[in-house]
């Protein structure tokens, strides 16, 4: 168990040190709302004041692993702590940093799971290997992944999405950006970009064959 | 009902000295070793019956031998989600009260091949509260249980008994629902299971004190988080300290969010993993959510599991996901 002002950026955002952009800022709004002042999670656990704390030191590390080269300059640091670091070694790290520089590195960086990508990894990939828009539904859901967010990520209008997500084939874009878009909604999922192409088209040419 | 062992009027009584305990009557049967989960998170009503039986019901059709075990003494009806009546029929009081020495002999068929149901009906006496050394006694028999597979269905609330059964297993399922009440429940479940999980693994005695004071909130030493205890344990005993987070590092339930209705509640077992990590310290699986499903209620009133009757329902696609996740049925 490391004390709160000794975890660095990335457990306090509960990221794993090799996430992707997205991963982070998935983490991060996360870690926002679960402390966020009117949270049901940290209801009778955390007080106010703590929360407010809480909330500080993950903006402060999101101010950080969300600019890419901060993050870089950050993760030189923590790989040049990490060899042989104790938990009981080392400065304190300063609590709150300004946020344009690299906060001081923590002491120790971990290499354990964590929940999100574990949840990555589990039961989520379809049973026959279709990947029709129920199944990218369910996977988008069991991220807390909202619609709003992929849209913001990959610029695809929410009614696409929806379309997509809804196996309205009618209403899908044409062909030529199907494929881009079905590609770039599975990177936001961490799926298989060619596989979900792949499947969701043909279960699409299925479909339209069986409609003659 | 398989069984070769020594008959039970054979059986020698718990507690006498130099003889074995109960549950060593089937010593003639090969020891089975069956993976033991308990399923418990404080709050009534959240879908613990509901998730034990279906639960239960996804392993047996994958040709598990799975027993059920509905450890709800005062308000019991575990029976009723499997279409079993309870009648008049034999229960784990039954094996309590030392009417019945052989656990496997209270089991009860189930409609489900392959799954069997010890009834938690109340018994003669009508106490509901179990002694340390009954609990003791049925972990071990829990054991010797020729199954795969053995679910405790705990009752609300964090009684000794609910905790003790809780930790005696090799998985934990703490269940909530998205609501604030039952979340604090299952922070309370979850605490108790922790300061008492602490407690029997400490050794030295001025420690486990230090920890019995720091269950109580308001304690005069300060001690208002796990944090704040570990710091107190470190300046005791540093041996103890470094045992206190071996034991940590054991310490993995799993949370299950029932009746989901959208993504900021499936974010909710996010959240909740994340509180437990920057407050207990402690590691929680996230093994998945229901979503709310009007087919679930249905499937109670018709006293069957939802994954046998709406089996292609949403709420049994995510209890198949999490089955599949534990055994990898």
């Amino acid at each position: 168990m490391i004390p709160l002002g000794e975890q660095n950026y990335y457990d306090l955002l509960e990221a794993s040190p090799e996430g992707t952009p997205q991963q982070i800022e998935r983490a991060y709004r996360i870690a926002r709302a679960t402390y966020a002042p009117s949270s049901t999670a940290t209801y009778s656990v955390f007080s106010s004041d703590e929360c407010a704390s809480i909330l500080r030191r993950i903006e402060e590390a999101y101010a950080v692993l969300s600019d890419a080269r901060l993050r870089r300059e950050y993760d030189a640091r923590l790989r040049r702590v990490e060899p042989g670091a104790g938990l009981s070694s080392g400065p304190p790290p300063v609590a709150t940093a300004p946020r344009a520089r690299p906060a001081p590195p923590p002491l120790a960086a971990r290499a354990e799971p964590r929940a999100f990508d574990a949840e990555l990894d589990t039961g989520l990939a379809p049973e026959n290997g279709v990947f029709d828009g129920n199944v990218l539904r369910r996977i988008r859901l069991s991220l807390g992944i909202e619609l709003e967010e992929i849209s913001a990520t990959t610029k695809i209008n929410e009614h696409h999405l929806r379309a997509i997500e809804g196996n309205a084939y009618e209403h899908l874009p044409p062909p030529v950006y199907l494929r881009g878009f079905l590609k770039q909604i599975a990177r936001c999922l961490s799926l298989d970009a060619g596989a979900v192409a792949d499947s969701y088209t043909a279960r699409m040419r299925e479909s339209a064959a069986k409609r003659g | 009902m398989r069984r070769t062992g020594t008959p039970s009027w054979l059986s020698t009584r718990r507690g006498e000295p130099g003889l074995p305990g109960r549950g060593d009557e089937t010593a003639a049967t090969p020891p089975s070793v069956a993976r033991v989960w308990a399923v418990g998170g404080g709050k009534g009503g959240i879908g613990k019956s509901f998730l034990v039986s279906n639960l239960a019901t996804v392993a047996a059709r994958s040709g598990k031998r799975v027993i059920l075990i509905d450890a709800d003494l005062g308000g019991a009806n575990l029976h009723t989600c499997l279409g079993v009546r309870a009648g008049e029929r034999i229960s784990l009081s039954d094996y309590f009260e030392e009417r019945v020495l052989d656990l496997e002999k209270v089991a009860v068929e189930t409609p489900i091949p392959g799954l069997r149901l010890i009834l938690g009906a109340l018994g003669h006496t009508g106490k509901a509260e179990t002694t340390q050394e009954q609990r003791t006694a049925l972990a071990k028999a829990v054991r010797r249980l020729p199954a795969d597979l053995v679910i405790f269905d705990l009752a609300a609330g964090t009684d000794r008994s609910t905790i003790d059964f809780f930790l005696e297993a090799d998985d934990g399922f703490v269940v909530t629902t998205p609501e604030p009440t039952a979340i604090e429940n299952a922070y309370a479940f979850l605490r108790a299971a922790y300061y008492r999980k602490l407690a029997g693994a400490l050794s030295e005695s001025n420690v486990r004190e230090v920890v019995r004071v720091a269950m109580d909130q308001r304690n005069e030493r300060g001690i208002r988080t796990p944090g704040d205890l570990l710091g107190e344990i470190d300046r005791l005993d540093h041996a103890e300290g470094d045992r206190f987070r071996r034991v940590l590092a054991t310490f993995r339930p799993h949370l299950v969010v029932n009746q989901v209705r959208d993504t900021e509640e499936v974010k909710m077992g996010f959240s909740i993993t994340s509180v437990c990590k920057k407050y207990f310290g402690i590691d929680i699986d996230y093994a998945g959510y229901i979503c709310f499903d009007d087919n679930v209620w249905r499937s109670v009133k018709d006293r069957r599991p939802l994954v046998l009757a709406y089996p292609s329902s949403d709420g049994a696609l995510y209890v198949r996901r999490i089955v599949k996740k534990l055994l990898g049925a």
